[in-house]
């Protein structure tokens, strides 16, 4: 039996989990390719109007796993931390799912809920697996493998490249590490001669000791991950500048998008810019404002750089 | 300490019945006017949804007016509603408007926070704890009785003989209900409000079109963003219902008083749809338009913001269930720049969809009748 994973949302975060979960079943486990732009029109067609661009790709991805398999896993993830909400989307993905296309094989959607002891929401794995015909004693021990995968942290703390020039990427992990999405926004960082810096590469412990700070807790695991991020970044002086990579109508990301952008406004602190994507949003425009942002950001380097005046010498500007 | 409360439907109303209970001084909040509109969108960041910016540009009439305590709620669920104070705090304070906001955390959040917060507007001298509780306790009936009063204007606004008549009706029990403050007035003046509403001349064998109103509380409440929409659907000759209201979002333990179905039935109404509270009035949305659907109501409004996170999702989940029960239902999003026109073109055509589709069951019906 071949089951469908979409390549989409928090697949980037889970995915290895969900479909070795999957294989210790005996099941095959069938991901969506890579997003393409085909992806993206296809998943905007059937997806509501008002959705955020992540559910409309996410949509796309689901329309492609619907002719290559039996079911469709799409997890409830109710919350991702303990104390935290998930976004409604994620509570409503498997109901929005099966309401996006009545040819679609049906959804399977246990509940995830790392906020609560597992065993509150493990059981519905499990019933699952022994619905679609696996063993008692073999599904139980998949879903026990599943859980502690997923107690021990997903993702590991990637060591950032070593650079001088380094620019803060805060955003979604399914729009930061989508290259179809992100319009190859990190790649392109790079080609122009920046090191972009993604919000899994700041530890922990950091996001947590800047969250304190805040006078009102952000009740959004991921949110929360982004805007501590962004705070250290401004902190420490780690980068150069921060570009917010924000989904257009994405709820949660307006508020924070005004918190980091209150934030960042004050005396001193790093450059800031903010890029909202959509279905309709084209490189050039997006490349056009990387250049702007790195050149604006070199051009206060070497200003601000110590001995910078007798650098420049006498009237060459 | 000069308070001041945003507005939202019936929420004046009660303000004022709890300013008078505990002494309280306070600014009334002038109603949403374009101005305040433009106010809040200058301000706002850009994709917020419309409630937010519309309450910003209310605080900032009221401190205009002399205000010096912004009153607000906070919030704990997946909506983005429970992060609004701290935005908006940090807007009108980066703006240099001198205030002080205070944050009344809902009673489930913490009850401590809920209290002490309480305990700042109303200090201890004001109401020991059992008369806190009493006269909260009655301000919430009368919340009720308010609430119970809009729903049978909307069930008879249709049907009047006068035009005019159920609200002119509304506005008098509503005048009866003002000056109750006991228990045992807010009792006599709800029945004899009640009883006045029920005078109204109706015409019961007019045939109707049934439409139903679901969809996110502040659009749903607030006539100035749905266009007065429950009594331009009266003044056509629909009877109406809304499933949202502030006493059942308030009442304890899920308990609707004004819509009848508790959380528990909504929810069980919903599930074959959607499985999962989704925070806002998302559950609520489907729940109850599947419940309509059931009472067989002709049509339903389902009234969301511009990019309400939890009505979105409803929004793409209601698409399902009106072509599994064939009740239409048309979802209007409202931003600041939504005008009258576009909707009412919208709502006409959702009445005619509904009219063509009533007289196709009857024509079924009869020849079923030769048959």
């Amino acid at each position: 039996m071949r089951i469908g994973l979409p390549r989409a949302l928090l697949f980037h975060h889970y995915g290895e989990c969900w479909s070795s979960f999957l294989s210790d079943l005996g099941f095959e486990p069938v991901i969506s390719e890579n997003t393409t732009g085909d992806t993206v029109i296809r998943g905007t067609v059937v997806a509501d109007n008002e959705a955020c661009l992540p559910v409309k790709v996410f949509a796309g991805h689901l329309l492609e796993l619907s002719e290559l398999s039996d079911a469709i896993l799409v997890p409830r993830v109710v919350s991702q931390q303990r104390g935290m909400k998930a976004c409604p989307k994620y509570l409503g993905l498997p109901d929005l799912a099966r309401s996006m296309d009545s040819a679609m094989p049906p959804v399977l959607a246990p509940v995830m809920d790392l906020g609560a002891t597992w065993n509150r929401w493990a059981r519905e794995w499990y019933e699952i697996a022994v619905k679609l015909g696996v063993g008692a004693e073999k599904a139980s021990h998949a879903v026990r493998k599943m859980v502690s995968s997923l107690r021990a942290g997903i993702t590991e703390t990637v060591e950032p490249t070593p650079s001088d020039f380094r620019v803060g990427v805060a955003g979604h992990l399914y729009n930061v590490h989508d290259h179809r999405v992100s319009l190859g926004l990190l790649d392109r960082i790079r080609e122009m001669g920046a090191e972009p810096l993604t919000v899994e590469q700041v530890p922990r412990r950091l996001v947590r000791r800047e969250l304190k700070a805040l006078p009102r807790k952000i009740k959004w695991e991921f949110e929360n991950r982004i805007v501590g991020a962004v705070l250290h970044w401004n902190r420490a002086g780690d980068v150069a500048g921060v570009i917010y990579l924000n989904s257009f109508a994405c709820g949660p990301g307006s508020m924070i998008g005004a918190l980091i952008d209150d934030e960042l406004s004050r005396e001193g602190s790093v450059p800031l810019m903010t890029i909202t994507l959509d279905e309709h949003s084209g490189e050039t425009g997006m490349v056009t404002r990387i250049e702007a942002f790195l050149d604006m950001l070199r051009r206060s380097r070497i200003d601000t750089a110590p001995g910078a005046r007798d650098k420049r010498g006498g009237g060459g500007e | 300490m000069r308070l001041a409360v945003p507005r939202m439907g019936n929420l004046a109303l009660i303000i004022r019945d709890l300013a008078v209970r505990f002494d309280l001084d306070y600014v009334e909040t002038p109603p949403f006017s374009e101005n305040t509109v433009r106010i809040g969108a200058a301000l706002a960041p850009e994709f917020a949804c419309l409630p937010l910016k519309a309450v910003l540009g209310n605080f900032v009439e009221v401190v205009e007016n002399g205000a010096d305590t912004l009153v607000t709620s906070g919030g704990h669920g997946p909506c983005r509603f429970g992060y609004y104070s701290e935005i908006q705090r940090r807007i009108l304070e980066r703006e240099g408007v001198e205030f002080r906001m205070l944050v009344l955390e809902p009673i489930t959040t913490s009850l401590r926070a809920f209290y002490n917060s309480l305990r700042e507007l109303i200090p201890r001298e004001k109401a020991s704890l059992p008369a806190l509780f009493r006269e909260l306790k009655q301000a919430l009936d009368k919340m009720v009785a308010f609430d119970v009063l809009d729903k049978r204007a909307m069930a008879l606004r249709g049907l009047e003989v006068v035009p005019g008549a159920v609200d002119a009706a509304l506005a008098e029990a509503r005048g009866m209900m003002i000056g109750a403050f006991t228990a045992k007035e807010i009792r006599e003046a709800r029945c004899e409000a009640e009883a006045r509403l029920r005078g109204v001349r109706v015409d019961t064998s007019r045939s109707h079109l049934k439409i139903g109103i679901v969809g996110e509380i502040f659009v749903v409440l607030e006539p100035f963003f749905n266009f007065d929409i429950e009594r331009w659907l009266g003044r056509r000759g629909a009877v109406v219902e809304r499933a949202t209201s502030i006493s059942d979002r308030i009442y304890p333990r899920g308990r609707h008083p004004v819509f009848g179905y508790d959380e528990d039935s909504v929810a069980a109404a919903a599930r074959p749809f959607l499985n999962h509270k989704i925070g806002g009035d998302g559950l609520l949305s489907v729940g109850a338009t599947v419940i309509y659907a059931r009472r067989g109501f002709d049509a339903v409004v389902h009234l969301l913001p511009f990019t309400c996170m939890p009505e979105v999702i409803a929004k793409g989940i209601l698409g399902r269930v009106s072509s599994e029960s064939g009740l239409p239902v048309l979802s209007l999003s409202i931003d600041e720049q939504t005008g009258r026109a576009g909707v009412e073109t919208r709502l006409e055509a959702l009445m005619d969809l509904a009219w063509s589709n009533r007289r196709a069951k009857e024509r079924s019906a009869e020849m079923g009748v030769v048959r």
